[in-house]
């Protein structure tokens, strides 16, 4: 059985690319939020197996969607999506709980290695 | 992997960014006190960064990172911006839109970002005082001593953000047992001068290689070491994509993007459905079968539906050509030292996507000439006993058929007595005339090179951008006005069809042929010789509900010979403020027409907007409502 996933991040460009890739390796893209509080909202109706999570969003930023969902289910498998020089921002959003994280831009073969690492 | 396919999604959703970033610009200067603005356009600049670097546009990437530098200091310190950030600010957002547009053509080459990016970083470096002391690099090569064995890891080289990767490690390793005096100290991981070699010790009775394998499993791992036992990296880096399933699934995909030409394409291709289904109807009718009947009403019904889902799909909101303006406005108003509140309303009205393209120009001209010569300087304005800031209206408003878009402004208005002095110098108008009324007014502005300016300046000479607006919207089949007021301002409407390729049109008959008018500008239609006519400066017209309707005999204009019948059918067209009566001899019913592209032979008289086939295959020509009225 394929690994459903939730793609948040606030540009089409990226959720789009993103998918892309999972897709491609087989993966179920089961939905897509644009703004922290949705990817909150999107993870409680979903369950979904993997959230990849941008960190800089409007709303609710990613860092902050991660602690509400590890707050709901210890066991969420969240990879981040960064941009170099977030080094502080990934290291916070590690503490609060995500698994693993992939940095801008991404090269579909580090994007899947991280993707096994998390769903270990 | 292939990102020719994303390039135009990335620019779509840059321009989108970009023109984001000129609002929240224009916001934050307007109240420089209020950072709020600061967040919206760091996350704009930020996404940007993002997507220009998954597609490897170096240059862009490079412009976006420094300017969310500045951007992220100013956040931080909340500080209200100086003009001269501002500027700064606005001029990066315009280098990385140039550079986001070339590097789409493959020229990013050609950029030049040396000066604003060195500029970018002159300010960043004053906003960041003095540089912070480069503490973090303390060496993991003296370990805290303790109990537990000491567990030495050196990630690779060219692993990014190696902060994150270490944290990951040092987590995995607590699910192994208590992990103690980590060195350098955890703070140090979130400093980008972090080199990837830390240490820590570790109390688990895991097997040293148990613990490597699970250090390791933080993904760029160079090199473990645990308690004395060396183990260099042999394995070379996990297989690629690690075999997550077998067969890739065929990718999902919720909207696409269509080119606009495959859009002209099914566009044409309804409009000769349409023609032939015109051709079934007349046929149908002749056959009186009942079961041709009722096929033709069925192609009938399913061909208007996939039409209005093709309009549908060519409609494209106003806002994406009128974006651009407040920043445009801005620009213009500094540059003339003059205060401008510029307010657009109506954005979310649509319009078919080949009539927006072609309005950017006509109203870029309209709002330069209302900065130019409309408002007032300030001073100017004081002395009148008005606000200092002029304001300029740009709004879209939803009419019958038809969408008007107008431009108005408070200032200084036309001077009419000055342009009906030239132009009675230049034999334009009757030289004993007293006044111009509004639409010889704009008659008269609108003939090329016109120009009441005694100084044309830089930006606009009153005239010259009328003429040109006047005949791109006429073009459009639109129509424009103009109301102006001494000492009150000018408004000019811009009043335009929703959709170009089909519409629907009264088919009038003159002589032998026919005729279409589109229902657009139609207002109502009279009966010629029961409704009295009367004579008012010096053209024959009728008085409908108190008004004059001047009418045109269309028979008498065409030079078609014969009578015309002796009670006739009046079109009663509506253009705005104005109307006229079009005298024709019948009337032959309503259709959906399909607007073909029209080049007039020289010598045709101007009231022709384009051709159209009727349902029998013949030829007909299209009236300009525009023309008539």
């Amino acid at each position: 059985m394929s690994h459903s996933v939730l793609v948040c991040d606030d540009a089409i460009f990226m959720r789009t690319m993103i998918s892309d890739i999972l897709a491609q390796a087989g993966f179920e893209i089961v939905g897509e939020a644009e703004t922290g509080s949705q990817a909150v909202q999107k993870y409680r109706e979903l369950k979904p197996d993997l959230v990849t999570m941008d960190i800089v969003m409007p709303d609710m930023g990613g860092i902050d969607a991660v602690r509400e969902i590890v707050k709901q289910d210890p066991d969420a498998k969240i990879l981040m999506c960064s941009a170099m020089g977030q080094q502080a921002l990934v290291v916070e959003a590690i503490q609060a709980g995500a698994k693993d994280f992939v940095v801008k831009p991404f090269q579909p073969s580090r994007v899947l290695e991280a993707v096994q690492r998390v769903l270990g | 992997m292939d990102l020719s396919q994303y390039a135009e999604l990335f620019l779509a959703e840059s321009r989108e960014h970009l023109s984001a970033c000129n609002q929240l610009l224009l916001d934050w200067e307007r109240a420089p006190a209020n950072a709020a603005p600061v967040g919206g356009l760091f996350r704009a600049v930020h996404t940007v960064k993002g997507m220009a670097a998954t597609m490897g546009y170096a240059r862009v990437t490079d412009l976006a990172h420094r300017t969310e530098n500045l951007l992220d200091l100013l956040r931080r310190g909340s500080r209200p911006a100086t003009d001269e950030l501002l500027q700064l600010l606005f001029r990066a957002r315009d280098a990385l839109e140039t550079a986001v547009e070339l590097s789409v053509v493959g020229r990013e080459d050609e950029l030049d970002i040396a000066e604003v990016v060195a500029d970018l970083e002159g300010a960043a470096a004053l906003l960041a005082g003095p540089a912070r002391p480069t503490g973090a690099r303390a060496p993991a090569t003296a370990p805290a001593a303790g109990p537990g064995r000491l567990v030495q890891v050196t990630l690779r080289a060219e692993a990014p953000l190696k902060g994150g990767r270490a944290l990951l490690a040092l987590k995995r390793a607590q699910g192994l047992g208590a992990v103690q005096g980590v060195t350098p100290p955890q703070a140090a991981f979130e400093s980008d001068d972090f080199d990837g070699r830390f240490s820590f010790r570790i109390d688990s009775p895991a097997a040293a290689a148990e613990i490597e394998r699970v250090v390791r499993g933080a993904g760029d791992v160079e090199h473990v070491s645990v308690a004395g036992e060396e183990r260099r990296a042999a394995a070379p880096r996990a297989t690629a994509a690690g075999g997550a399933a077998p067969e890739a699934t065929p990718e999902k995909s919720r909207h696409i993007r269509v080119d606009l030409r495959r859009l002209d394409e099914l566009m044409d291709l309804i409009g000769e459905l349409v023609t032939a289904r015109g051709r079934l109807n007349e046929l149908a009718a002749a056959r009186r079968d009942p079961a041709v009947d009722d096929v033709a009403i069925q192609i009938s019904r399913l061909s208007a539906d996939l039409q209005a889902g093709i309009i549908q799909a060519r409609m494209t909101p106003v806002w994406q050509v009128f974006d651009r303006f407040p920043r445009l406005v801005r620009d213009l108003a500094r540059e003339l030292d003059k205060q401008v509140a510029f307010r657009v309303e109506g954005k979310e009205i649509e319009l078919d996507r080949a009539i927006l393209d072609e309005l950017g120009d006509p109203l870029l001209h309209l709002l330069r000439n209302a900065v130019d010569h409309g408002i007032e300087t300030p001073a100017e304005r004081r002395r009148r006993g008005k606000q200092p800031e002029g304001e300029i209206v740009l709004a879209a408003v939803r009419e019958r058929a038809s969408v008007a878009i107008s431009v108005s402004d408070d200032g200084r208005g036309i001077d009419r007595a000055a342009i009906l002095a030239r132009a009675q110098r230049e034999g334009l108008v009757d030289p004993h005339a007293e006044a111009l009324s509004d639409d010889q007014l704009l008659r008269v502005l609108a003939r090329p090179g016109f120009s009441t300016a005694d100084a044309v300046t830089s930006v606009s000479g009153r005239g010259v951008g009328i003429d040109v607006a006047v005949t791109r919207i006429r073009a459009l089949g639109g129509s424009i006005d103009i109301r102006t007021e001494a000492g009150k301002g000018t408004s000019f409407v811009l009043r335009l069809p929703v959709t170009l390729a089909i519409v629907r049109a009264l088919i009038a008959g003159v002589g032998r042929e026919r005729y279409a008018l589109p229902l657009t500008y139609v207002a109502e239609t009279v009966e010629f010789g029961v409704q009295p006519t009367t004579i008012v400066e010096g053209r024959e017209a009728i008085v409908l509900r108190d008004r004059v309707i001047p009418l045109v005999h269309l028979r008498r204009m065409l030079g078609v010979s014969g009578e015309a019948p002796a009670r006739c059918p009046i079109i009663v067209l509506e253009m705005g403020e104005r109307r006229s009566g079009i005298v024709v001899d019948g009337m032959l019913g309503q259709q959906e027409i399909v607007v073909k592209g029209f080049d007039p032979p020289r010598g045709t008289l101007p009231v022709f907007s384009g051709a159209t086939i009727m349902g029998d295959g013949i030829p007909a020509l299209i009236l300009d409502a525009g023309g008539l009225v």
